[in-house]
C-alpha cells in the first residue's frame, strides 16, 4: 500500500474498543427505554468515538438541542480548544463528516464546530495554571565529580611536602595534570557545564572558547607563583626566579579547586531558583526584578564558602592565607563560568584576557626594568606594590574584571531568554 | 518546454524514511522531460544518517539541510539591525496575536487582507534580515524576541488566551518560532538556488513550503502547493495531545494558520490531494480558482490480472482488508456479518490485514473472541473438521500470499470504518474491479462515487443489508465492479496523477514566466541568451541541456562565458 492514505490519517480514537461492551448492549437492548443511562456511558472516554450514530440517537431520544449533546461528549475538546478550526479538527479525527453536520442543521463541520466554540462557556479562572517545570536534581556523578579537584589537589600538595628532588617535579607534574583534567571533567557535567542549557540564548556558540580555557590555566598559574616571581623581579632581577619557582604558594590553588565543589552548588542553587521564578513570574520585568537578588545572593554565598576554604587551607599548610587575591579570582572565575554555561562566552573570554594579559604586562615591566634606561617602566608596578604589596596587583586586576563581569551578569543572566528551559525545541 | 522544478520537501523525498518519497519518485521519474532540483528538509538526525534512496538522471542537484538544529553563525547585531530585527519580529507577533474577530469586526475582507498582509511583511523583512545579515537564528533566540513577543501579547486587543501568556510560555512559543524560521536563515534564495528554477513545487504545506514562499517573494518565482493533508489540521491535532498553556496553544495556532493563508494567498495553483483537504484550504483561504484536485496515484499494474478476471471470485465470500486498529470497528462488521448470515448462511467472511502496537493488537484480540462467540465453528458434514466462518489472516499466509490476490478471493468487498482519510484499500478493491461495500467516512463517497454502496458508519443492519444485496445479486456486482475499475483506472492512477502535475507544470510556467536577463562573465546582458529552441517540447539534444536551455547553445557562450545562471551539477551537496 502507498502511504499517501496515510500523510493525513485522522487519529485513531484513544481507546480499545471504538465500540465497547456497553455499546453493544446499548444495541442490542431497546434504546428508548435506558437512554438516561446513556450520559454517564458518554462521559467515558473510551466511548468518544461514537459522534457518528449521535444524531439517531438524540433523534430517538428527542432531544431538541442535540448540539448540546455532541458538546458534552466532546466536552474536553471545545475546553481546550483555542480557535473553533481546532475542534473542527477534534470532530473530525473523531468521524465526523460534513454529511453527520447536516444532522446538527449546519451546512459543514466548521460551522458546526464555530457554534461549538461559540457556545462554551470559557472561564479564565479554570485555565490550569502551568506545573512548574521539575528542576534537574542533584544527581551523585557531578556532585562526586565536582568534589574531584579539590581531593587531587589536596593529595597532589601533600605529595610535594613529603617528596624531595626529582620525585617532587614528577609529583607536581602529574599533580597538576590530574587536576587540570578532574576539572574539566567537574565542568562538564551538572550545573556548571554548558551542556545544561541546550538552547544558547546568546549570540553566540555555546561551547567554551579555547582563549576562555588559555586565560584561565595562565591565571591559575600566575596564583601560584606570580607574586614570589614579582617580587623576586622587582628586588633582585632574574637572580631570584629558581628560588620563586622553586616556593609554590599552594594554598590559594588548593582552596580554588576545593571550590569547585560550591561553585557546582551555587550554580544549582542559581538554576532552581531561576526555574521556579521562571514559573511564578507574569512578566519580563517580574523575572529580571526577582532573579537580581538571587544572582547576588548566590554570589555571596560562593564569595563566603571561598573565604572560609581559603582560611582553611592556608591553616592546613601552615601558609599565609591570602584572602584578597584568592577570594577575587574565584569570583572572576565563577562568574565567567556562569556566563559560558548559560551561552554568554564572548565577555567571559574578553575579560579573563584583560585580566592575564594585565598581570603579565606587570611582570614584563618589572623585569625589563632591570634592562639599562628602562627603569621607569617599573613605576606603576613600585607604586602598586609599595601599597598594597605584591599580591596588590592580582588581586586588583581580578576585582576590576569580576566587577565587570557581575555587572554583566546581572545584565544577562536575569533574562528569561538565558534561562529557557532544556528539552524544548530549540 | 524543459521546465526546471525545485522540488521542496520536508522530511520526505529522498531520505529513505521520508513521507510521501513514493509518490515524489513516481513524479520524478514520469516527468523525464523535465529537469528537477530538489531542496530537502531533514526531520532528524536519524533520517539524515539513513541516507537516500536512489534518484534518477532527471534530478539535476539535491541540496538538503536540517530543520532539527540550528548552527547559530555568531552574528552578532548592530544597533541599526536590531531595531530592524525587533521591527520585523514585533509585527509578526502582533499578527500572531491580533485576535481572529479583529479583522472580521471591522469591515470584513479588507481588514482580513490588512492582516495577511501584516503577516506576510514581518515574514519576509525577517527574512530579507537574514540575507543580507545572517544571524537570525540568535537573534530568535534573543531576549529581544521574547520582549517582542510580551509587548504584543499585552497590547490592547490582543486575543485572550495570548493575554495570559506567562513568561515560560513565552519562551515556549520563542523556541518554536525559531524552529518554524530556521528556513529563513537558508542559503538557497541566491540567484543560483531556487531563484535559478523556473517553478518551485512544494510536496507539502507548511515548512516545505516555506522555502518556496521566499523564492517567490525574492526571485518571483512561482510556487506550487500540493498537499495530500493539512499541515494545519495536523498541527491542531497534536497540539492537543501535549498539555501545553492555552496561549502557547493558541499562539502557535495562529501562526500556521497564518502561514498556510500567507502561502495560499502567494502560490500560483495549490492541488488538494482529496476534497477533505481542499475544505480545510478553502478555509483557510485559498481562492477557488487556484485550487485543482490531484488525486493521488496508484500502482494500478499489480491488480490488472485479477481486475480483468472478475470471475476468480469466490461468489460465497466477503472481504475485509486493511490495518487493523479500533478506528475501522471490526466489531460492527462482525455484528453485521451475523445479520447476513442469517439471510445468506453460506457466507463467510476473511478479515485480512495485520495489527501492529499493543492496542490494536488488544482490538483484534477482542475482535477474535467475539467471532468465535457470535460464530460456531462449522463443518462439511459428521466427519469433517469444523472450521469458523471468519477467519482472520494476514498478507503473505497461504490463503492470500499477495494483496491482489486477497481481494481476488472475495466477490464483496467491505469497509467499516468510523473514520478515514483517503482509503488505499478502497483504491484497490476498485482496481480489482471488486463491487465494495463501505461506510460514509472520509473521502469514501468521493473514490466511490456511484460505482459501489455506501451506508452510514455505526449501523450494521445497513451494511449487512447492502452485503446480502449485492451477493444475491452476481449481475449487479459484476456491474459495479466494471464501473469501479473504470472509475479507479481514470481518476486514481500513477498516469493520471503525472499527467495532471505535467499540465499543471505548463500551465503555471506559461502564466508566470520568469524572465530573467542572463548575464555574460563580466555582468554584461547577454542578448539571445534564450534561445527559442528552449520552448521546444521535450529533451531535444542529449547532455547538458539544462546549461544549453538556459543559457543558450554552448558554442556561443563557451564554457569560460557561462552565464551566472548555468549552474554545476553537483551529485550533492548540503547547505549547512
Amino acid at each position: 500500500m502507498s502511504e499517501l492514505g496515510e500523510l493525513d490519517r485522522p487519529g485513531t480514537p484513544n481507546s480499545p474498543g471504538a465500540w465497547d461492551e456497553s455499546s453493544e448492549e446499548w444495541l442490542m437492548s431497546t434504546a428508548e427505554t435506558n437512554a438516561p443511562d446513556m450520559e454517564p456511558n458518554a462521559q467515558d472516554g473510551r466511548t468518544q468515538a461514537r459522534t457518528a450514530t449521535s444524531s439517531t440517537r438524540t433523534a430517538r431520544r428527542g432531544t431538541a438541542d442535540p448540539v448540546k449533546a455532541l458538546m458534552h461528549r466532546h466536552r474536553e475538546l471545545c475546553e481546550r480548544a483555542v480557535d473553533p478550526l481546532e475542534i473542527a479538527a477534534g470532530l473530525e479525527a473523531h468521524g465526523v463528516t460534513d454529511r453527520t453536520a447536516a444532522r446538527f442543521r449546519h451546512r459543514d463541520v466548521f460551522s458546526l464546530a464555530e457554534e461549538m466554540y461559540a457556545r462554551v462557556s470559557r472561564d479564565a479562572e479554570t485555565a490550569p495554571q502551568p506545573t512548574p517545570p521539575t528542576a534537574p536534581g542533584v544527581r551523585a556523578d557531578w556532585v562526586l565529580l565536582s568534589l574531584l579537584p579539590g581531593a587531587l589537589c589536596a593529595a597532589t600538595v601533600t605529595g610535594l611536602h613529603l617528596t624531595e628532588g626529582r620525585v617532587r617535579l614528577a609529583v607536581a607534574t602529574l599533580g597538576a595534570l590530574a587536576v587540570a583534567l578532574a576539572v574539566r571533567a567537574a565542568l562538564g557535567r551538572g550545573p556548571l557545564s554548558p551542556r545544561s542549557h541546550p538552547a544558547p540564548p546568546g549570540t553566540y556558540a555555546s561551547h567554551t572558547p579555547a582563549s576562555t580555557r588559555a586565560w584561565t590555566y595562565w591565571l591559575l598559574a600566575y596564583a601560584l607563583l606570580g607574586d614570589d616571581l614579582l617580587t623576586a623581579a622587582l628586588t633582585g632581577g632574574l637572580d631570584g626566579i629558581p628560588a620563586a619557582a622553586g616556593d609554590l604558594a599552594t594554598a590559594p590553588v588548593l582552596a580554588l579547586t576545593a571550590a569547585c565543589a560550591p561553585a557546582a552548588w551555587c550554580a544549582h542553587l542559581f538554576a532552581g531558583g531561576a526555574r521556579r521564578k521562571l514559573a511564578a513570574s507574569r512578566g519580563l520585568a517580574d523575572f529580571t526584578a526577582a532573579v537580581k537578588p538571587l544572582l547576588l545572593g548566590v554570589f555571596a554565598l560562593f564569595l563566603c564558602t571561598l573565604a572560609a576554604l581559603v582560611a582553611v587551607s592556608g591553616t592546613v599548610l601552615h601558609e599565609p592565607a591570602a584572602y584578597t587575591t584568592t577570594v577575587t579570582l574565584g569570583a572572576l572565575l565563577l562568574l565567567a563560568r556562569l556566563l559560558t554555561a548559560h551561552g554568554f562566552t564572548h565577555a567571559p573570554a574578553v575579560l579573563l584576557g584583560a585580566a592575564a594579559a594585565t598581570e603579565a604586562a606587570a611582570l614584563a615591566t618589572a623585569f625589563a626594568s632591570h634592562l639599562p634606561g628602562c627603569a621607569f617602566l617599573a613605576v606603576p608596578v613600585d607604586v602598586v606594590v609599595a601599597a598594597w604589596g605584591a599580591a596588590g596587583i592580582p588581586a586588583a586586576t581580578c576585582a576590576g574584571a569580576a566587577l565587570v563581569l557581575l555587572l554583566h551578569a546581572t545584565r544577562t543572566l536575569t533574562r528569561a531568554s538565558a534561562h529557557a528551559i532544556p528539552g524544548e525545541p530549540g | 518546454m524543459l521546465v526546471r522544478i525545485g522540488l521542496l520537501t520536508e522530511g520526505g523525498y529522498p531520505y529513505v524514511s521520508g513521507d510521501a518519497r513514493l509518490w515524489c519518485d513516481r513524479l520524478v521519474r514520469g516527468l523525464g522531460g523535465h529537469e528537477f532540483d530538489i531542496y530537502a528538509l531533514s526531520r532528524s538526525e536519524r533520517q539524515e544518517d539513513e541516507g537516500w534512496i536512489e534518484l534518477p538522471p532527471q534530478v539535476s542537484r539535491v541540496r538538503t539541510a536540517p530543520l532539527w538544529t540550528a548552527e547559530d553563525d555568531g552574528v552578532g547585531y548592530g544597533r541599526r539591525t536590531r531595531r530592524r530585527f525587533a521591527e520585523c519580529y514585533g509585527e509578526l507577533a502582533a499578527a500572531l496575536c491580533a485576535g481572529p474577530d479583529a479583522g472580521n469586526a471591522s469591515d470584513g475582507p479588507d481588514a482580513s487582507t490588512t492582516e495577511a498582509d501584516r503577516f506576510g511583511n514581518a515574514l519576509y523583512g525577517l527574512a530579507e534580515l537574514a540575507r543580507d545579515e545572517g544571524g537570525l537564528v540568535g537573534a530568535l533566540r534573543s531576549e529581544a524576541a521574547v520582549r517582542a513577543l510580551e509587548r504584543a501579547c499585552r497590547a490592547p486587543g490582543a486575543l485572550g488566551a495570548a493575554r495570559e501568556a506567562r513568561v515560560p510560555d513565552l519562551l515556549t512559543v520563542a523556541a518554536h518560532l525559531e524552529r518554524a524560521l530556521r528556513p529563513l536563515s537558508l542559503d538557497w534564495y541566491e540567484d543560483d538556488g531556487l531563484g535559478s528554477v523556473d517553478l518551485c513545487h512544494a510536496a507539502a504545506g507548511g515548512p516545505a513550503a516555506l522555502p518556496g514562499l521566499l523564492a517567490h517573494h525574492f526571485s518571483d518565482v512561482p510556487l506550487l502547493v500540493t498537499e495530500y493533508g493539512v499541515p494545519l489540521r495536523a498541527h491542531y491535532l497534536a497540539s492537543g495531545a501535549d498539555d501545553s498553556a492555552p496561549a502557547v496553544r493558541s499562539l502557535l495556532a495562529a501562526f500556521h494558520g497564518r502561514l498556510a493563508s500567507e502561502i495560499y494567498r502567494k502560490a500560483a495553483l495549490v492541488t488538494p490531494g482529496n476534497t477533505h483537504t481542499r475544505r480545510w484550504q478553502e478555509r483557510c483561504g485559498a481562492d477557488r480558482e487556484k485550487l485543482r484536485t490531484v488525486y493521488p496515484g496508484m500502482d494500478a499494474s499489480h491488480f490488472a490480472e485479477v481486475g480483468e478476471s472478475p470471475e476468480t471470485a469466490d461468489p460465497d465470500t466477503l472481504i475485509w482488508v486493511g490495518r487493523i486498529e479500533p478506528a475501522k470497528d471490526l466489531i460492527s462488521l462482525l455484528h453485521a456479518f451475523a445479520e447476513v448470515r442469517k439471510e445468506e448462511p453460506k457466507t463467510r467472511l476473511r478479515i485480512i490485514g495485520a495489527a501492529t502496537g499493543a492496542e490494536s493488537e488488544a482490538y483484534l484480540g477482542h475482535c477474535r473472541a467475539l467471532a468465535a462467540q457470535l460464530f460456531p465453528d462449522e463443518a462439511e458434514g459428521m466427519h469433517a473438521v469444523g472450521d469458523n466462518p471468519v477467519s482472520f489472516e494476514e498478507i503473505g499466509g497461504p490463503e492470500a500470499p499477495t494483496l491482489a490476490e486477497a481481494y481476488a478471493s472475495g466477490a464483496v468487498v467491505v469497509l467499516s470504518s468510523v473514520v478515514e482519510g483517503f482509503p488505499i484499500s478502497l483504491v484497490e478493491a476498485m482496481f480489482c474491479a471488486r463491487a465494495t461495500v463501505s461506510t460514509d467516512v472520509g473521502a469514501v463517497v468521493e473514490i466511490i462515487g456511484g460505482t459501489g454502496l455506501v451506508v452510514p458508519p455505526r449501523n450494521p443492519r445497513a451494511l449487512a443489508e447492502a452485503c446480502v444485496a449485492l451477493l444475491q445479486d452476481p449481475a449487479r456486482r459484476e456491474r459495479l465492479g466494471a464501473a469501479a475499475r473504470a472509475r479507479a483506472l481514470e481518476l486514481f492512477t500513477v498516469e493520471q496523477n503525472i499527467a495532471a502535475f505535467h499540465g499543471i507544470y505548463l500551465e503555471v510556467v506559461s502564466r508566470s514566466p520568469v524572465n530573467r536577463v542572463v548575464l555574460d562573465g563580466t555582468g554584461e546582458p547577454l542578448p539571445f541568451a534564450v534561445p527559442a529552441e528552449a520552448h521546444v517540447p521535450g529533451r531535444w539534444t542529449q547532455g547538458g541541456i539544462g546549461v544549453v536551455a538556459r543559457g543558450g547553445p554552448s558554442w556561443a557562450t563557451g564554457r569560460a562565458s557561462a552565464p551566472v545562471q548555468a549552474t554545476p551539477v553537483p551529485a550533492g551537496e548540503g547547505a549547512r
